[in-house]
């Protein structure tokens, strides 16, 4: 099966998006990620969950977890907070090359949609047809596809 | 014409470690391999030499305490402290930052002062957080405690331990020549913190709640570890407060501190090497044998004599030349490996001096100098590098010159109270 028929229809965001709205649209849909798309329609980036919450906590806890079990809840609302005043492009890493995107061609297998998810470390990969996205294959849509049926008992 | 050829070859690694060119433990290895093929070391000289080999008891020490840190770490204790000071003073920035200080200056005597502040910053700034205060006071006070209170004691900076080792001084000895000094300069530091930062220190009371919110029992760990942690933590600072007295040398009271902390952690390879920095004691062993070819081929003797010629008796004036020499260098260079080189020097001064308590004060002049001498800039000690690090990742960017305002400040003061102390306590009323 290509990548064009694996592909579900996806929330795509571009770098102004609220990041809020994003975050919110990841949560509700629970989403492992979105697709960041510029402005004219052009894939961008993945924008993978992780990375909100790379944004989201202040870099001393990522340091050093164990300083997380002193925060109370009010705490991490004011840290939730940080999210109110961002768009999608603040919560984005420095731009990569194109070649390390996790994009892929629609004609592309399952193996080499796996392939590019696990070089990438990507919970989803866009997938591009003639310079546009028009979908994307999450990790459990591509196991679901890869792993046989289990067997009725 | 080897002697030439050793000294190019020891000047052109030098150059290469203090610009940073090449990462600093391949200089060191180049120039350890550059004395090998001149055929002035080999491997009876490397390994076995006490005189001009590596120096495993510095090697074995530094790696006993990383062991020993990878251990205490996990225990969250220094998280407990930094937030149980803080709340203590209910979030009054001035005296947290005091507290603060003198966690680090112990905590730094006690352990690397790398160590201390990538334990001590990031709940440095979770504090500062919640008092939405800028961290970067703090920040800047802990790195410059760090460096002072390092100077404490035989473990508490490299070059202490290579002093201790190539002079034979012990732990006491610091304890009892430095340590009193130490506890002035961080006294010093505290006064000096108020005049640089009291203007950036706005109390808010309104934040007083959220820095309250904390709850400092959280961040232990794991009880049993450090329970245990305490117990062998204590039994190694007895260990290294009688090791003269039980002949044995620190290298191994470290050792057998980090064995038992292993054996009772539980932890796994990975977990308790982790803060061994093995780009560290490899770099300690170039340099070494990079020091030792220059003392195979006489350059160093030759040098020790013109010098201790030219010294006579005025320790008073060689320990001040020392002292301030030791301290611009080392706020430009490496502090390692210019205390490893001078070591040889000092070692024939003091020996001119036949024991006299003036000469031996020359090690007290070299000490000083070298570790305070860090704060001066912000590349002047490790230290400083990963603060200004941290910082960066965090949102609050430390500039050079920010830091070198304060740090040369803070060194130039501590380095005249240095002077004074060892004019008064060593040459004045000797």
């Amino acid at each position: 099966m290509s990548a064009r028929i694996m592909a579900e229809p996806f929330p795509i965001v571009t770098p102004g998006t609220d990041a809020m709205d994003a975050a919110r649209a990841m949560g509700s849909g629970r989403l492992p990620g979105l697709i960041v798309c510029t402005d004219d329609g052009r894939p961008y980036t993945v924008l993978p969950g992780s990375q909100v919450l790379r944004f989201l906590i202040p870099a001393y806890v990522q340091d050093n977890p164990g300083l997380a079990g002193a925060l109370d809840e009010q705490a991490s609302d004011e840290i939730v907070r940080k999210l109110e005043h961002s768009t999608v492009g603040d919560l984005l890493p420095a731009r990569q090359d194109d070649d390390e995107l996790p994009l892929i061609d629609g004609d592309a297998t399952a193996l080499e949609v796996a392939a590019v998810m696990a070089t990438m470390h990507s919970p989803l990969v866009a997938v591009v047809v003639d310079g546009r996205v028009v979908g994307a294959i999450t990790v459990s849509r591509l196991l679901d596809y890869l792993l046989p049926s289990a067997t009725p008992r | 014409m080897t002697t030439v050829l050793v000294v190019a070859v020891f000047v052109s690694a030098y150059v290469l470690i203090a610009t940073e060119r090449i990462h600093r433990t391949a200089a060191a290895l180049a120039g350890a391999a550059g004395m090998v093929l001149l055929g002035v070391v080999d491997a009876k000289v490397a390994f076995f030499s006490e005189r001009t080999g590596v120096d495993w008891n510095v090697i074995f020490l530094l790696l006993g305490m990383m062991v020993i840190v990878s251990v205490v770490k996990q225990t969250g204790v220094f998280d407990y402290l930094a937030i149980w000071a803080a709340k203590r003073t209910r979030g009054r920035p001035f005296p947290t930052m005091v507290l603060l200080v003198c966690i680090t200056a112990v905590a730094s005597a006690l352990l690397d002062n790398v160590t201390t502040v990538l334990l001590i910053a990031p709940v440095t700034l979770l504090v500062c957080d919640r008092l939405a205060v800028s961290p970067i006071p703090f920040l800047i006070a802990e790195v410059l405690a760090s460096n002072i209170g390092g100077t404490a004691t035989l473990i508490g900076d490299p070059p202490n331990i290579i002093i201790a080792s190539r002079a034979g001084l012990s732990f006491n000895d610091f304890l009892v020549n430095l340590a009193p000094i130490v506890i002035l300069l961080v006294v010093v530091l505290i006064g000096l913190c108020w005049l640089m930062f009291r203007s950036e220190l706005r109390y808010d009371p309104k934040r007083v709640a959220a820095l309250m919110a904390l709850d400092e029992r959280d961040v232990i760990r794991d009880r049993g570890l450090l329970k245990r942690s305490g117990v062998v933590l204590g039994a190694v600072l007895v260990g290294f407060f009688a090791h003269s007295a039980l002949g044995i040398e620190p290298s191994m009271v470290a050792l057998l501190g980090a064995g038992a902390l292993v054996a009772l952690s539980g932890l796994e390879p990975k977990e308790f090497l982790e803060e061994v920095e093995w780009s560290t004691l490899v770099f300690f062993m170039g340099l070494f044998v990079m020091v030792g070819a220059l003392v195979e081929v006489g350059a160093m003797d030759r040098l020790g004599e013109s010098v201790t010629q030219a010294v006579g008796d005025h320790y008073l004036v060689a320990a001040s030349v020392l002292l301030g020499g030791s301290a611009v260098l080392s706020g430009i260079v490496d502090n390692i490996p210019y205390v490893a080189t001078m070591a040889p020097l000092v070692q024939d001064l003091v020996a001119a001096g036949k024991g006299a308590p003036q000469a031996k004060a020359l090690w007290w002049a070299l000490a000083l100098g070298a570790d305070l001498g860090g704060n001066a800039t912000a590349v002047g000690a490790s230290a400083n590098v990963v603060v200004l690090g941290i910082a960066a990742r965090n949102g609050h960017p430390i500039s050079f010159w920010r830091f070198t305002k304060y740090g040369l400040v803070v060194a130039a003061v501590t380095i005249a109270v240095s002077w004074v102390y060892l004019w008064l306590r060593y040459y004045a009323f000797a």
